[in-house]
């Protein structure tokens, strides 16, 4: 099957000279998971923003869904990746939570049944029905969060970008973006993240792209990814606490741990081992 | 030791608004200390800040009680000015207390307006830029700065007033890794070398827990812990009861220990990887699990 999203020699360079991406190959398959982290500057925010042509391509090519992206418009990638930005409050613009989702299709001059059904689908999928008629300065962070998903998701994309899913948000109301994000993914579409969060990458993503100043030096599982910390370490990333623990006793942990269940069996695992050895 | 900050039975309530803020808070915190302040989103974390420096009462209206004196000035009584020279504060968003183009100007910003001489304000720009060591950034444009440098350009800026007290509103969420150890590295040496009593909200408890010598649970309004980070750990049901997340360390030896029925203590509560690892060590080479 042909990769939803596939990336070749992309390179990027901002008016300023900033070279943003020095040659990024990478081909996604459709329904993936996949973080993509690195340091502020690393190109992480500059590469997603080729899938949609909100940037263009200074060498290279990207295509998405077999279309070469640097010869659709903006709104016709719209609708096959929705982006949503790190702050929410650069997307949302619209007096009320319905107008900022029916934005999009009422562009795309669906009729209004079709419109009211894309919105209620989506506001569904987010959970602000209740909240449809309010503003959006009236809803918490994590709920102008989820609105700024819900005004992409209307759209129907195939593909979901979204750029620090948690960043500014406590934990409970992150770890509600996040299942909110799973479930899309389960339900098919392909999602790229953006973010700092190592814990969250263990979690939830099945394939993490590390960038160091516009090139992808490690693109793997998490259980991969993290199990070269040394490469890690160097682009000022660490895996998760439990996965260092692990790294710490290298001498009954051969395995990359990546959560703390995991590691609760393998230490328990270790014991009966140990207790089979040498029964008293 | 006479306290530095003292809160008594301090609650607030936000002009308009429909519940109280914070209720019936109290609190001392000695010269020197490390506090971290943590807690769900709306709990009262920024409210509490607030009224340490002053933005509460002198720019937020409302029903305020109780009494808060902070380097020996009541804050409700005294101006926002003399404050500023006792109470620090550094946000989340380094470009959001930005006022200046250049780093210097940034650092002078406050100094100046004090009316000070003009080798007191060159002693202090510099002295403030060494202290967060980016002494090397002091003719670049903000503009130009990374995340974790812009915000030690914030924490050099307060501290040029010479600060007795520092503030810091989730200082390094906005950051990249390598910027929040940049921040943290220079507010540990702040603190454990130059003796500031630091306050410091964040979301991310590892941080607290591996660099406060005490931390608060805000818990809609109220202070509903208050102790050592192992001791904060060792009450994990309620940190996350109230919604915050425990250190995977601290999860960990936790199941590990009721897997093994052993009762948990204090001492068993590991505050950092290096803890966990030696525990675990401990456990692992007495082989029987139970």
């Amino acid at each position: 099957m042909a990769p939803v999203i596939e990336v070749k020699n992309l390179w990027h360079r901002y008016p300023n000279g900033f070279q943003a991406l020095r040659g990024i190959n990478v081909a996604i398959d459709r329904g993936e998971f996949v973080a993509i982290v690195g340091q502020n500057g690393s190109g992480k925010t500059t590469f997603v923003k080729h899938m949609n042509s909100l940037l263009r391509a200074t060498i290279g090519t990207v295509h998405v869904d077999g279309l070469d992206v640097s010869r659709q418009k903006v709104s016709e990638m719209a609708r096959r990746v929705g982006y949503c930005f790190q702050n929410p409050d650069n997307q949302i613009f619209c007096e009320t939570v319905y107008k900022e989702v029916a934005f999009g299709p009422q562009n795309l001059h669906l009729s209004q049944g079709e419109v009211d059904q894309r919105v209620e689908m989506a506001l569904g999928a987010v959970g602000l029905l209740q909240v449809k008629e309010n503003s959006p300065r009236e809803l918490s962070k994590g709920q102008r969060k989820r609105l700024a998903v819900a005004a992409v998701l209307s759209m129907q994309p195939e593909i979901l970008i979204v750029d620090e899913p948690t960043t500014g948000q406590d934990f409970r109301d992150g770890m509600e973006m996040l299942s909110l994000v799973q479930r899309l993914h389960e339900s098919g579409h392909t999602v790229l993240i953006i973010t700092h969060d190592m814990l969250l990458v263990a979690r939830f993503a099945k394939r993490v792209l590390v960038l160091r100043e516009g090139q992808i030096v490690l693109d793997g599982t998490p259980r991969n990814v993290f199990g070269q910390p040394d490469l890690l370490r160097s682009t000022f990333l660490a895996p998760p606490p439990i996965t260092t623990l692990a790294q710490a006793l290298p001498e009954f942990f051969e395995d990359t741990v990546l959560s703390v269940d995991e590691m609760v069996d393998r230490t328990m695992a270790v014991l009966m081992r140990s207790e089979e050895v040498s029964p008293s | 030791m006479k306290e530095i900050v003292r809160i008594d039975n301090l609650s607030f309530r936000y002009k308009g608004g429909n519940a109280a803020a914070l209720k019936d808070i109290n609190l001392r915190v000695l010269p020197g200390e490390f506090v971290g302040i943590t807690g769900p989103a709306g709990a009262g974390k920024t409210t509490l800040l607030s009224c340490i420096n002053g933005v509460i009462p002198h720019y937020y209206s409302g029903d305020l009680q109780g009494v808060v004196v902070a380097d020996g000035l009541d804050v409700a009584t005294s101006t926002f000015r003399q404050l500023a020279s006792h109470v620090g504060s550094v946000f989340e968003d380094p470009d959001f207390q930005m006022v200046s183009i250049s780093v210097e100007e940034e650092v002078a910003f406050g100094p100046e307006n004090l009316g000070l001489p003009s080798e007191e304000i060159e002693v202090r720009i510099a002295d403030a830029l060494r202290k967060t060591r980016i002494s090397d950034l002091r003719q670049r444009a903000i503009s130009t700065l990374s995340g974790g440098q812009k915000q030690r350009v914030a924490i050099s800026a307060v501290l040029s007033m010479r600060p007795q007290i520092l503030l810091l509103d989730d200082p390094t969420s906005e950051l990249d890794p390598l910027g929040t150890q940049e921040v943290i590295a220079a507010l540990r040496d702040l603190n454990r070398k130059l003796g500031i009593t630091t306050v410091m909200v964040s979301q991310d408890v590892e941080q607290l827990t591996q660099n406060a010598d005490r931390i608060l649970l805000l818990s809609e309004g109220r202070l509903i812990l208050d102790g050592r980070p192992r001791e904060i750990c060792f009450q994990h049901d309620i940190m996350e009861q109230a919604g915050v997340r425990v250190p995977q360390v601290t999860q960990f030896m936790t199941l590990l220990l009721a897997r093994l029925n052993r009762a948990p203590r204090l001492d068993t509560i590991p505050l950092t990887i290096e803890e966990a690892a030696l525990m675990l060590r401990g456990i692992l080479n007495d082989g029987r699990p139970i």
